[in-house]
């Protein structure tokens, strides 16, 4: 180019410029942009910074790419070994502008595809392979260039806002990490990891509650697993309680403020995990309250069946529970004795007091109770079961006793026996009773019975019965539609016409006069028998022997004669004479007939007018012989009452009477009480559940 | 080429006072500056700086072409970066030695001839070299025709990255050594178009005048 002010150019073309053609403005152009290029890169190459992991898995330098919330902002330059290859040293190339804000506790991990009950995670991972995450804090002062990278993802990346405490669990075995914490079946926050502690049973639980939630939390807060699924059965029937998804695969723990005040909570507050949410709600109400009122009872007897935990009870609620069980050594004259004491929290505001009442409100009115008569005692917690809980009852009767209050300890309220076993032993009479019963030999003789009537049925007599019958009714039926049979009326009508006949002669011979004065004198006589009836007395006697006969008659053979005389009219009836007993019946009634009409012609009528006088005459000496008559009938009286105090007697003294009156008494009394446990029922049916 | 006969030395038009017209061929006297048939501006005095300025234009563009990556090839999100001599040994360490020794003989032996080439009859008709006319005549030929070949490149990174689009499971995209590519490349042919044919006889003229 220095040849270009050529010789041949010198004369035609004067300027330099002009000969300098404008396409040198191209390559000029080109280094330009060619050195911003590199420049740029150069520039934007970013910061080399060292993680070190415990292994790299998926890393793969130069495609590996170092995110920020999901934003590249950095790529893996090299995989290497630390000197003494026990780790991994991963340097990556940072932007500029990020490294300068990345402070040396910043937590990288790698984000591997994560198939979990909680969920899948990675996913994308899966086809373009690992990257490594960062999360942060930005700082100002001194960026780190050599980080500690975590093997698995932080369940709460720093910067996050929000609360973090601490659980105490008895065992974290349903609790995986990242369960959820749910605040009324929302999730506000997750936990991390259970860990043993150290030096104590159980366990501590590291939860994170997210920054608009964490105000929820305040030191009356409750915390309860909500692992799984429960079923409770109970009065309203059996509910099935399930939580959400994730946590019955992952557990779960559900935080509520079940207690009233609670003021703010400092960090890494330390709370405790209840089971459930009943648990938590007792926890909360009444075990762990500080203003807990607390007794010991102490009994005489066992209290097997009676655990820490169990409920106190005053008329139905409960008012605390039994923190605790032990014994103490009563000192006394004499051989040692034992008793066993249980330790009981009462809630203040269960009896009523005011919500901020404290424990020495509560003991001024338990004193006060215990004075009217306020006991405790065991209390079957169940129908069925051997649980037992403490209840407080109200003895007015009882022997008078004070709330003691022993120098070295808390307040011991006086107990009374329980009443359990006498209701074990009427359950176990019951039961007895029932199992007493005949039942097989019942079962037996109603086999044997119906094995006799189906003998009965199957006997060849008892088929012949119907045929026989039948025919005896042939035979009535031929009987009966006899000619003979059928003339019986007529014949009988003419009878009744000479009857008629006679009664109107003697209508006309005045008979009736006669017989009214034959009945007079016949008044008399019997006026007369009633002087003659003093010796009606033995008489009484020998009817009372005939009732006593009587009874004594066995009915057995008087059905057996009843019978025998049904059997021969049978006889009667079938045998061939009956079959002739209408000819001779009509033969009979013809000759009665003929008989009264000769009555009618022979003047019967006159010699009957002479009979009835002197039978009046008769009469007379009979109204004669019974004037005493109405002695007679006191004497009846007397009889007619001996009769039925022998009767009533002889009622109160038979032994079937008897039994079978005490069979009554008894259905009666046993009616009585069954509807007496029926109304019971009827007015608490859940005492069948709850042995109340 | 016309005359393809011996190197006998013969008047040529610039040493007769004369200017041909490149576009209708038309003769013009020497101190004209536009055709007197066409119209088209006439360069009597032809320079070497324009093909120098564009050769280093091309030269300049190539080095980041071979620096920086020509394709990115992201496939089931995996990416990866390829230069032009990494990408033919990818494809020669695959097997495809065919293929390979077509790219690097297209991407690289090409271009770097090209260069050399256009420097080489630059560089000879400045110093006036003494060579046969006729050589220089052909190489410039050769040079001009196998130019716009070197474009294959970049129409194969144009088209790949065009048709190869899905998403996650595999997309191209052209690098900036494609655009550097082909920069380089139109600047060698601008180059190898702006050298006129006509110095290098001019250059076998004794120095007469």
């Amino acid at each position: 180019m220095s040849q270009i002010p050529d010789v041949e150019i010198t004369p035609p073309r004067p300027s330099f410029w002009r000969n300098l053609s404008p396409v040198w403005l191209v390559p000029v152009l080109a280094v330009v942009v060619s050195l911003g290029i590199a420049w740029r890169s150069l520039a934007d190459r970013g910061v080399l910074v060292e993680i070190i992991f415990q292994n790299a898995a998926g890393v793969t330098p130069g495609e590996t790419s170092i995110r920020l919330r999901d934003v590249p902002i950095g790529l893996v330059e090299r995989v290497s070994f630390s000197a003494d290859l026990s780790q991994v040293v991963v340097a990556a190339r940072i932007d500029r502008n990020v490294a300068e804000a990345v402070p040396p506790n910043a937590e990288f991990w790698v984000v591997r595809p994560e198939v979990s009950a909680r969920g899948i995670t990675g996913l994308a991972t899966v086809l373009s392979g690992v990257y490594i995450e960062t999360a942060f804090l930005p700082t100002t002062t001194a960026p780190g260039r050599s980080f500690t990278g975590l093997e698995s993802a932080p369940l709460v990346t720093p910067g996050r806002q929000g609360t973090r405490i601490t659980l105490r669990a008895p065992d974290g075995n349903r609790l995986t990490p990242g369960a959820p914490v749910l605040y009324r079946g929302i999730q506000v926050g997750h936990i991390e990891s259970p860990r043993l502690l150290d030096g104590a049973d159980g366990i501590v639980i590291d939860a994170f509650i997210e920054a608009p939630h964490d105000q929820r939390l305040t030191s009356a807060a409750r915390f309860w697993d909500t692992s799984g699924f429960s079923v409770s059965l109970g009065p309203g029937g059996v509910r099935l309680g399930v939580g959400n998804l994730a946590s019955l695969l992952t557990g779960g723990i559900t935080f509520d403020t079940l207690a009233l005040g609670g003021g703010a909570i400092t960090a890494e507050t330390t709370f405790d995990l209840y089971a459930d949410e009943a648990a938590a709600r007792q926890g909360a109400s009444i075990g762990m309250a500080s203003n807990a009122l607390r007794l010991a009872v102490e009994f005489e007897g066992s209290v097997q069946g009676l655990n820490p935990g169990a409920e106190v009870r005053y008329r139905g609620i409960q008012i605390g529970e039994v923190t605790a069980i032990g014994a103490r050594l009563v000192p006394g004259d004499g051989a040692p004795r034992l008793h066993m004491q249980a330790s009981l929290a009462l809630d203040p505001p269960s009896m009523g007091l005011p919500a901020n009442a404290g424990p020495i409100e509560l003991d001024i009115l338990i004193s006060a109770l215990v004075k009217g008569g306020l006991r405790a005692q065991l209390a079957p917690a169940r129908f069925f079961g051997t649980g037992l809980l403490v209840e407080l009852v109200e003895r007015p009767d009882a022997p008078p006793a004070e709330l003691l209050r022993p120098a070295d300890g808390v307040p011991v309220l006086p107990a009374i026996a329980s009443t359990i076993p006498d209701l074990t032993a009427t359950a176990q009479g019951m039961l007895g009773r029932i199992d007493a019963l005949p039942i097989e030999e019942l079962l037996a003789q109603a086999i044997s019975l119906m094995a006799a009537a189906e003998q009965l049925v199957g006997s060849e007599d008892t088929r012949a019965v119907p045929g026989a019958v039948t025919g005896l009714l042939t035979e009535a039926r031929n009987l009966i539609g006899s000619e003979d049979t059928q003339a019986l009326p007529g014949d009988l009508r003419g009878s009744i016409a000479g009857l008629r006949g006679i009664f109107d002669a003697l209508e006309q011979q005045k008979a009736v006069e006669q017989l009214v004065t034959a009945l007079t004198s016949a008044d008399a006589a019997a006026n007369r028998v009633y002087a003659a009836a003093d010796e009606f007395t033995p008489l009484a006697e020998g009817l009372s022997g005939l009732v006593a006969k009587a009874s004594a008659l066995k009915v057995e053979e008087l059905v057996a004669a009843a019978t025998a005389v049904l059997a021969s009219a049978e006889t009667l009836i079938g045998a061939e004479g009956t079959q002739g007993l209408p000819p001779a019946l009509t033969g009979a009634l013809r000759q009665v007939e003929g008989a009264l009409a000769e009555l009618r012609a022979g003047g019967v009528v006159p010699n009957l007018n002479s009979t009835l006088a002197s039978a009046s005459s008769a009469a007379e000496a009979i109204a004669l012989a019974a004037r005493d008559l109405p002695q007679l009938s006191r004497r009846l009286d007397g009889l007619v009452a001996q009769a039925e105090a022998l009767v009533g007697a002889y009622g109160a003294r038979s032994p079937v009477n008897e039994e079978m009156l005490n069979t009554l008494r008894e259905a009666r009394a046993m009616a009585r009480n069954f509807s007496q446990l029926a109304r019971t029922l009827e007015r608490n049916p859940n005492s069948l559940l709850f042995g109340r | 080429m016309a005359d393809p006969g011996t190197a006998q030395p013969a008047l040529s038009a610039h040493a007769a006072g004369l200017c041909g017209c490149r576009v209708c061929g038309r003769v013009n006297p020497a101190e004209a500056v536009h055709c007197q048939r066409c119209g088209s501006r006439l360069d009597p005095e032809p320079g070497l700086q324009v093909v120098w300025a564009w050769m280093i234009a091309g030269m300049i563009a190539y080095v980041p072409a071979n620096l920086y990556p020509m394709l990115r090839t992201s496939t089931m999100g995996r990416t990866s970066d390829s230069t032009i001599v990494g990408g033919a040994v990818e494809l020669a360490q695959m097997g495809s030695w065919g293929v390979a020794l077509i790219v690097l003989v297209a991407s690289v032996a090409i271009p770097l001839a090209k260069f050399a080439a256009i420097g080489y009859l630059a560089l000879a008709v400045h110093r006036r070299w003494p060579m046969r006319g006729h050589m220089r005549h052909r190489l410039h030929a050769v040079v001009e025709f196998i130019g716009r070949w070197s474009m294959i490149d970049v129409f194969v990174v144009a088209i790949l990255a065009a048709l190869v689009r899905f998403n996650l499971a595999a997309s191209i995209a052209p690098g900036i050594a494609a655009v550097s590519f082909a920069l380089s490349v139109a600047f060698t042919m601008l180059a190898a178009q702006s050298f006129d044919p006509r110095l290098i006889w001019r250059a076998t003229e004794p120095e007469t005048r």
